[in-house]
């Protein structure tokens, strides 16, 4: 059915829409958000692989009557291959993707859900409408399009972060905000060069367009779009110069937030970072300025986290290290390589969102993030301590769990590629990943318990527990069979290459 | 002075600056950890370097690992520079866009 492709975009957003009209109804909020966020991750299931073309306008080669009415100067050249609407593309990647975004789209509703009585309908609206923006960066073949929605993502992931109770919210989020005002609109002018080469922002048309040598490779404008959307593509990922900020987001949202945050930015970070392979694939500088960045992020990152005290920026970092790893992926650039990095994104959305609800758990227990004055609390919540342990290990790559399967595809791409130097380093940042998990594990849950902590007696919300053991459940399925997921990247990878 | 203790007097002087609680043996492992990963992992990436040219690759090596190694302890200044100050997200923001503009003008110009 491919009429269900754009409603992964157009049910998000009708609901994100209902749900700021009935934001003073509580309990409708509640029972839309409830009832639609379990919806969701159906429609994937159900969709059929295909295009979509918004208002029928499929490309002229399409419509042979059409296109026989038409000169020979456009019927016969490149212009008849050319999309003229904007279009949806679902493939074995988005199933995929998307299935488990709305998964833990879903959790993270339902978290937020048991953890406040009374939920601002405006929350739920930019959840939904950050789902809805990552899920159209996702699907569509229009990198216009593509930008339209990246800018709605920032918007509604700065709005999940100004709904925490943080002090420092409000400046946070103007930084980024502020940083955002240059990325974004350098992105813009990138994607302006590109249209003004080839007369089209349709990704298939420019990938056409520079394989078929339409347009001139080494031409000074492609050069530049290059850079610049580049550029771009760093800012909206959060790889250096942009990690400090982005980890600072993570840390600022409440943690649900922050786990939703954290899945928004690995979509737009494959979305994105696939548009950027299939264009500029065939620049040689591409390769060096994915491995160098990607390189930089992890090392940045992982050295800053561990000297951290306050876990929900360690956990910030961490995850914004971890996403170094996709982009050494589509560095190496080879079959398997792409595949594990999808791979290592998906888990990556799985993993940080056990670290952040069950760390989360301790922020609403004690309201302390500082783990320099936390301890003993696996006297209190054991089977949460063991969820959060196992969600670690899952992160540093510790067998059986998904991460350790990732992590093992890329570091035998790399050493595949005679880049061994990459699988070195690779394995380096998971020990450290490890060392700073445990470091925040040991401190919170097993070190005596200092004399002043107070832990609130409240039950830990139901939704949360639940929430972590669903996605604990993922990761060691996934773990011991990754084949579930890799066999539709690795067919999506092979019409990519 | 040996690496522990270079590294806890510089951890001490930085935290002095910004709070007033100890430094623990936690916080000095970390640094540690942190300081030797940061100069492994980047010689063993300057490694990668040989795809260019070996000779290059040895004298690069060398002097950065020189470079390094002297700078210690380095952490800590690297820290300052990753604060929240928009001043300083601002100044590497153009710096990188500066540095991948320039690389690509000058990596491709014939």
């Amino acid at each position: 059915m491919n009429d269900l492709i754009p409603l992964m975009v157009i049910v998000p957003i009708i609901v994100a829409i209902l749900l700021n009209l009935f934001s003073k109804q509580n309990t409708t909020v509640k029972i839309l958000s409830f009832l639609v966020a379990i919806v969701l991750p159906i429609i994937p299931i159900l969709s059929n692989y295909g295009l979509h073309y918004f208002g029928g306008h499929a490309p002229l080669i399409d419509n042979g009557n059409l296109l026989n009415s038409l000169p020979s100067y456009i019927s016969d050249g490149a212009l008849s291959t050319f999309h003229i609407g904007i279009t949806y593309s679902f493939e074995s990647l988005q199933r995929i993707l998307l299935f488990f975004l709305f998964v833990v789209g879903f959790l993270c509703i339902l978290t937020t859900l048991g953890e406040r009585k009374r939920i601002p309908g405006s929350y739920m609206f930019l959840m939904f409408m950050g789902l809805a923006a990552v899920t159209a960066m996702l699907l569509s073949d229009d990198i216009f399009h593509m930008y339209i929605f990246f800018e709605i993502a920032i918007v509604a992931q700065v709005g999940i972060v100004l709904a925490s109770t943080d002090d420092l919210k409000y400046e946070v989020a103007m930084k980024y905000l502020l940083l955002g005002s240059v990325g974004g609109p350098i992105l813009l002018i990138g994607i302006g060069f590109l249209l003004g080469l080839v007369g089209s922002v349709n990704i298939t048309d420019i990938v056409y367009a520079v394989k078929n040598g339409l347009i001139n490779t080494s031409s000074p404008v492609f050069l530049f779009s290059f850079g610049l959307i580049f550029f771009g593509w760093l800012y909206s990922v959060g790889l250096p110069p942009f990690h400090t900020i982005k980890s600072s987001i993570y840390s600022k949202a409440v943690p649900s937030g922050s786990a939703l945050l954290q899945a928004l930015s690995v979509v737009i970070f494959i979305s994105l970072g696939i548009t950027i392979f299939r264009i500029y694939s065939s620049l040689p500088l591409l390769e060096v300025f994915l491995i160098f960045f990607s390189l930089s992020g992890m090392i940045l990152s992982l050295t800053m986290a561990i000297m951290e005290n306050d876990f929900k920026r360690m956990i910030g970092f961490l995850a914004v290290g971890e996403l170094g790893y996709i982009g050494l992926g589509f560095g190496i650039g080879t079959k398997l390589s792409l595949t594990a990095a999808l791979f290592q994104g998906l888990n990556e959305i799985i993993i940080t969102a056990i670290l952040f609800i069950g760390f989360g758990v301790i922020l609403y227990l004690t309201k302390i993030s500082d783990i320099t004055k936390l301890g003993g609390l696996i006297e209190n919540n054991p089977k949460i301590a063991i969820i959060v342990l196992l969600g670690g290990f899952a992160m540093a790559g510790v067998p059986p769990l998904n991460g350790f399967q990732s992590k093992l595809m890329l570091i035998q791409s790399a050493l595949n590629d005679n880049l061994p130097e990459l699988a070195i380093i690779m394995i380096l940042i998971s020990i450290i990943t490890f060392m700073t998990f445990m470091k925040a594990f040991h401190s919170i849950y097993l070190k005596p318990k200092p004399k002043n902590l107070i832990v609130e007696d409240v039950r830990v919300p139901r939704s949360s527990i639940f929430a972590m053991a669903v996605l604990i459940v993922i990761c060691i399925v996934l773990g011991i069979m990754p084949t579930l997921v890799t066999n539709g990247f690795s067919g999506f990878v092979g019409g990519l290459i | 002075m040996d690496l522990y203790a270079m590294i806890y007097s510089s951890i001490k002087e930085f935290k002095g600056n910004i709070r007033k609680d100890p430094t623990t043996n936690q916080n000095v492992s970390s640094a540690m950890a942190a300081e030797l990963t940061i100069v492994s992992t980047v010689l063993i990436a300057t490694i990668m370097l040989r795809h260019l040219n070996i000779m290059l690759t040895v004298l690069i090596v060398l002097g950065l690992g020189l470079f390094l190694i002297t700078g210690m302890p380095l952490i800590n200044k690297l820290k300052r520079e990753q604060n929240d100050s928009l001043n300083k997200m601002m100044f590497y923001m153009i710096l990188t866009l500066g540095i991948l503009v320039t690389s690509i003008y000058w990596g491709f110009k014939p």
